[in-house]
């Protein structure tokens, strides 16, 4: 997907996260970052051409939904384009320093998945700061490297 | 995670649902997953079909020998669940056009798996 959509998805998902309470809500609040996060960091692996920013979405690593002519959707084998996860599936080949610090807040987040949503570890004040500070940087240096273009 | 565990998670996710509009499908989807996936584990645990250390994360990360297994157990939750797993590419991930749809379809089978889980495995 290009990187003006995957920028509409993130646009979308803040304003959700914005409504949410971290605490409260903490499940909805924390997978809309980590989507946002995800948009943006496919969103940057497209600008720096290290992978294809092809319209067709991801299913699973080698394996996207192709649009055909007529609407429909067709799955089928592809170089990489978006990634579904930080690391899912790993990207070979060089990644520019703004992007692998990108990679790494995302791990950040990441590593409170499946904690927090799936093994029943409530969530606390210090994981909402962890994941809000990670993905804030996240998306300023997706905004960082977008800028650079538009000088 | 026990039966109350998931219960109790699935619960607060379907609450959190309650702050989306109609624009924000992606995570109407994905909440569906979320919280149908606890209630398919609530309702696999009470059945005794899964012990509560063996929960279902995503239907396409089973072996395909245990998605055989918990579709005779409770075909059609797993097919519910499978189905809002299937929306997440297009929709959440893609930007596909019926993105508001394709919530309300979720939403619809989240309530199925809900249901289900109540009534009892055998839905």
């Amino acid at each position: 997907m290009n990187t003006g959509a995957h920028v509409e998805k993130i646009v979308k998902l803040e304003a959700l996260r914005a409504r949410l309470d971290p605490l409260d809500d903490f499940e909805m609040w924390f997978w809309a970052g980590m989507t946002a996060g995800t948009h943006a960091l496919n969103a940057a692996l497209h600008h720096a051409g290290v992978t294809s920013d092809d319209d067709m979405f991801a299913t699973q690593p080698g394996v996207y939904l192709v649009p055909r002519a007529d609407g429909s959707l067709e799955p089928a084998f592809r170089p990489l384009g978006d990634v579904l996860h930080v690391g899912r599936p790993r990207v070979d080949g060089p990644v520019p320093e703004d992007i692998t610090a990108m990679m790494r807040d995302m791990e950040k987040i990441e590593h409170h998945r499946d904690p927090c949503l799936r093994e029943g570890v409530a969530a606390t004040p210090a994981i909402v700061a962890e994941c809000d500070a990670a993905l804030g940087r996240c998306l300023q240096r997706l905004s960082d490297r977008l800028a650079r273009e538009i000088r | 995670m026990n039966i109350e565990q998931h219960r109790a998670l699935a619960g607060r996710i379907e609450r959190s649902l309650t702050r989306c509009g109609p624009a924000d499908y992606e995570m109407k989807i994905e909440a569906a997953m979320l919280a149908g996936t606890h209630r398919l584990n609530a309702a696999l645990h009470l059945a005794g079909v899964t012990r509560s250390d063996a929960d279902v994360f995503h239907t396409y990360l089973l072996t395909v020998n245990e998605y055989r297994r918990l579709s005779v157990a409770a075909p059609t939750l797993v097919a519910a669940l499978t189905e809002i797993e299937d929306l997440r590419p297009p929709f959440v991930r893609g930007n596909h056009p019926g993105g508001e749809q394709a919530a309300e379809r979720a939403l619809a089978l989240l309530a199925q798996l809900r249901a289900g889980a109540a009534g009892g495995i055998h839905q």
